[in-house]
């Protein structure tokens, strides 16, 4: 990768104090409480490519999301864009320029969009927001205009979002999203809460945009196969850390990580090849007490003595990088 | 679905019209509302007399029944109490000041309920636990006990001479001061709610101020409840004064509230009387029945699950 | 020849509003054999879980059955008085719902709610009852049930959560059992697992099941056979193997193009124009032929039936032999 990257996570961590209110803690003896929701995550994005980062429920892919924007402050690490760090007190004027080139699509069609404005509307708050344009009719031919990007009628912008569809109403978030010319956007799980048949058709979107205006995407997601659609590297995330990274067809034909196997083995077989799955045991632990050493081994089959001690680095492995011993020992 | 053509039609097209069209008692409390509402609002030119007219008083019309009894005088609808004065015509004016109450001291609750629940919703953290330690406190006391100290210090701070103007602000003030918690607390809630929404997200990530974001996004969202709670508080507000000038810390007797009228009327019921109290007593009555049963409406046509 | 165990007959789901009566399942047929698992798939708004819940006998109001039949082993149950229904639901017909967090009571402990299902369906003895339920839990997969039935739900996880729905469904031994959606709020590993263990406590107890889901792959996985529901209607039913591998109708094809593979690369995914009708704007005829690349002549004017078609059935007037005469 020759070009800057344009999105640069380094080594990010981000730690949540979930301990209960003073009164409570005193009455009760208890001690504080802490989540580490992400930690040590580091990736780049080149311009115009897709990075995703997979996982299940407490893997940390959310905060992640959340992070890369700038909507909450990491606690260790940094978030560079555009060479421009997110977190440096000192360069405030700069990041609040940066604001307009990042964006994000949420992941819910229903609360992403304030029941109470019109479509039109919402589309408009971010051009005003950045003082795009002044006039209130190029402000709303603008608005038209996105409508029209994103496959909806201009005259639509009259409506409500309860008057969409699910699948109309990711469209208006994108729509939105787009609205103050980003050059980076973060997908939230996209296209988890619509039906199938949507879902393609706003993949498709979101590919033909990306093509289109050259966009770069950090796409989220829990499902495999959408991903394999749309991403050019993967990062696959358990409980907080990532634990595997790799191109995105080498994932899908050499995974290397025992969770990433395992994620990859659940997927259902529509080629009805009549293969017989083994479904792993067990669940996503509880991220507040994450078991000690490699975080996933009382669910690995290939766990061994210094699995449940030792924490296992991000060490490379062919074109991938994988944290696992036993790839690390050759015994995978 | 064809969509109705003209605007006004959709006007009436729309679900909460429909179904307070549909609703024969909404309607009736609706249009018992809108009547006393507009009498009281026009009560210096449709009374028949003016009761506080110390000049149109004669003690020689007092204690007159209404004017279908075998003593009663036409002149006096529904008689008079015990200075002469038109019990019909006080009534009118006395809702005027029961309403003018009622509605400020409303305002007056949501404005500050509103305000306070949004910024602890919102900040959370200390400021949230200040406000709603604050909440608790005041709600460990019952609204009339709040209404009486206020009202006390409000007097004692301004000294009796000044009393009558003051009298009705500082029972606005007092009534208000006493039931914002109810918003305050259910704003919050809804606050809590929304302000994790990812409609409030996309507005942080346009760096809008949190005051912008508070006003423009989170509060639309949730002044439905409040909507029902100030129509259920106004019947509360208007008796909480009936009571308090009943009590006789409320409003001079010179501007009588309804309940004002209630206490005056309430000496002469074992005399036989009763229509003093019998009538300012049926119209709060019903005022305040009417107004509960649009709360009830409403908090049923704006309940999404209902529908 | 085995009876038929569960028998829908040209079913008909209607809401009465004040702008007309909406048809949210317009005349449904299909059959559910013993031991069966019969796959409903359809996106939201096609009417799966309004079946379901008609089935069940838990429409609520204004919804009502329409019209048709329901029949579980040739007696009719869809206009049963309730006390009757009641009786049936859970006895007879088990339901499993999507979210395990709103199907347990949260303030009972999981042995409670288990022992309470059984003492109902049952002429057990509590005692009797109590071993049924720790037999119940070790067999759904809950390690170390002596300890764990005196939890309350939400000391399970996810997973955990949903087999103590799957174990409550199967307490009383129905011979049905109507699952909504049952995966889709679990993460991906446990899906596998709960679909994995729905298969082999239903091969094991010999219950039917209706499994009402949008993802195609829990039924690929999961039935013997499959009904693809479309606006209220079936437009294709027959065979899980036929209908995945080869499907017919333009609707299934298009929604087998539109599901990403994790194994194939394609550069752009079948998409299918549009969305799913709503219930206020039905389209004459066929529901599918505002969005169907195939539409021709008669597909505005007459609504297509389901008429056999090699080992399956299609609702398609392509399919219809010498429709294109009739135009």
């Amino acid at each position: 990768m020759t070009a800057d990257p344009l999105v640069d996570v380094k080594n990010v961590g981000r730690t949540f104090d979930v301990s209960k209110p003073w009164l409570n803690r005193m009455i009760e003896h208890l001690p504080r409480q802490f989540l580490a929701a992400v930690t040590g995550v580091s990736f780049s994005i080149a311009p115009r490519e897709t990075f995703a980062l997979v996982g299940e429920s407490g893997s940390g892919k959310s905060t992640v999301a959340k992070l890369a924007v700038g909507l909450i402050p990491p606690s260790a690490g940094d978030v560079v864009i555009a060479g421009v760090s997110m977190n440096d007190p000192a360069r405030r004027a700069e990041r609040r320029r940066l604001r307009r080139r990042i964006q994000m699509v949420f992941q819910d069609p229903y609360a992403s969009l304030n029941p109470r404005c019109r479509a039109a509307d919402i589309i408009a708050e971010p051009i005003r927001a950045f003082g795009l344009f002044q006039r209130r009719a190029e402000v709303a031919g603008q608005a038209h205009e996105l409508l029209r990007l994103v496959g909806l009628d201009p005259a639509d912008g009259r409506k409500y979002p309860h008057e969409f569809s699910g699948g109309q109403r990711q469209r208006v978030a994108i729509a939105r999203a787009l609205a103050s010319q980003p050059d980076f956007i973060v997908c939230d799980e996209p296209t988890s809460a619509l039906d199938v048949s949507v879902q393609a058709q706003i993949l498709n979107l979101m590919r033909d945009l990306q093509d289109r205006l050259g966009l770069t995407y950090l796409f989220i997601s829990h499902n495999l196969a959408v991903v394999r659609h749309m991403a050019r590297q993967i990062g696959v995330m358990y409980l907080g850390r990532l634990v595997e990274m790799s191109p995105t067809a080498e994932l899908f034909a050499a995974p290397r990580h025992p969770y990433t196997r395992m994620l990859l083995d659940a997927v259902p077989d529509l080629d009805m090849t009549g293969n017989p799955r083994k479904p792993v045991e067990g669940e996503v632990p509880n991220p507040i007490d994450p078991p000690k050493g490699c975080a996933f081994h009382p669910r690995c089959p290939y766990a061994n003595a210094r699995c449940r001690v030792e924490r296992p680095a991000l060490l490379a492995a062919g074109p991938a990088l994988v944290a696992c011993h036993a790839v690390e020992e050759a015994r995978l | 679905m064809t969509r109705p053509a003209g605007g006004l039609a959709a006007l009436f097209d729309n679900d909460l019209v429909h179904s307070f069209l549909h609703s024969k008692v909404t309607m009736v409390a609706a249009l018992v509302t809108l009547a006393i509402v507009l009498a009281a609002a026009f009560a210096p030119w449709i009374a028949p007399h003016d009761p506080f007219d110390l000049r149109q008083l004669s003690l020689l019309d007092s204690h007159l029944p209404p004017a279908w009894a075998p003593d009663g005088d036409r002149r006096f609808l529904l008689g008079t109490d015990d200075q002469g004065r038109d019990v019909l015509s006080a009534i009118l004016y006395g809702a005027r000041i029961s309403l003018g109450v009622g509605g400020l001291s409303v305002a007056l609750a949501a404005a500050l309920g509103i305000v306070l629940g949004l910024v602890a919703g919102y900040a959370g953290g200390a400021v949230d636990s200040l406000i709603m330690r604050a909440a608790d406190v005041q709600l460990t006391f019952p609204a009339i006990l709040i209404a009486l100290l206020i009202d006390g210090t409000m007097r004692a701070l301004s000294g009796e001479a000044r009393n009558e103007e003051t009298a009705f602000w500082v029972l606005v003030l007092s009534i208000g001061l006493s039931s914002w918690v109810q918003y305050a607390r259910t704003v919050r809630g809804s606050t809590l709610v929304e302000k994790n929404k990812d409609y409030v997200l996309a507005a942080r990530l346009i760096g809008l101020s949190p005051t912008s974001i508070l006003f423009r996004h989170v509060l639309p969202n949730v002044m439905g409840p409040v909507l029902v709670i100030a129509t259920i508080n106004f019947g509360l507000a208007i008796i909480l004064e009936a009571t308090l000038s009943f009590l006789g810390v409320g409003l001079p007797p010179t501007q009588p509230s309804l309940g004002t009228l209630i206490s005056i009327g309430n000496k002469f019921l074992f005399a036989g009387e009763w229509w003093i109290a019998i009538f300012p007593g049926a119209t709060l009555a019903g005022l305040v029945l009417a107004i509960n049963l649009l709360g009830d409406w409403l908090r049923d046509a704006l309940n999404p699950k209902l529908r | 020849m085995t009876k038929t165990l569960l028998s829908v007959r040209n079913l008909r789901i209607e809401f009465p509003t004040r702008r007309g009566t909406l048809v949210a399942v317009d005349d449904v047929s299909f059959d559910i054999m013993p031991g069966e698992v019969l796959g409903v798939v359809g996106e939201s708004g096609a009417g799966k879980s309004l079946t379901g819940t008609a089935i069940i006998g838990l429409i609520e109001p204004p919804g009502r059955i329409g019209a048709g039949e329901i029949l579980l082993n040739g007696e009719r149950i869809d206009d049963l008085p309730s006390e009757r229904m009641r009786r049936i639901r859970g006895r007879r017909i088990g339901m499993v719902f999507q979210d395990p967090l709103t199907s347990l009571n949260p303030l009972y402990r999981i042995g409670h709610q288990l022992i309470e299902t059984i003492l109902t369906h049952t002429a057990m003895d509590r005692t009797a009852a109590r071993r049924r339920a720790l037999a119940l839990l070790a067999e759904v997969g809950i390690p170390a049930p002596d300890a764990r039935i005196d939890n309350y739900p939400h000391q399970f996880s996810g997973g955990m959560r949903q087999r103590v729905v799957l174990a409550l469904a199967l307490a009383a031994n129905p011979e049905l059992i109507i699952a909504d959606e049952p995966t889709t709020a679990l993460d991906v590993s446990v899906q596998a697992q709960i679909i994995a263990l729905l298969k082999r406590l239903c091969r094991d107890h010999r219950t039917a099941v209706m499994l009402i889901t949008h993802d195609m792959g829990v039924i690929a996985e999961t039935a013997d056979r499959v009904a693809v529901m479309y606006a209220g209607r079936i437009v294709e039913i027959g065979a899980v193997r036929d209908v995945v591998k080869s499907p017919r109708h333009p609707y299934t094809i298009g929604l087998m193009g539109s599901i990403p593979k994790p194994d194939v690369d394609t550069p752009r995914l079948t998409q299918i124009p549009g969305s799913m009708p709503r219930l206020t704007a039905m389209p004459p005829g066929c529901a599918f032929h505002p969005r169907c690349p195939q539409a021709f002549a008669p597909c505005a004017a007459r609504r297509p039936n389901l008429k056999p078609h090699g080992n399956a059935e299609v609702a398609c007037w392509l399919f219809e032999p010498g429709a294109e005469t009739c135009g």
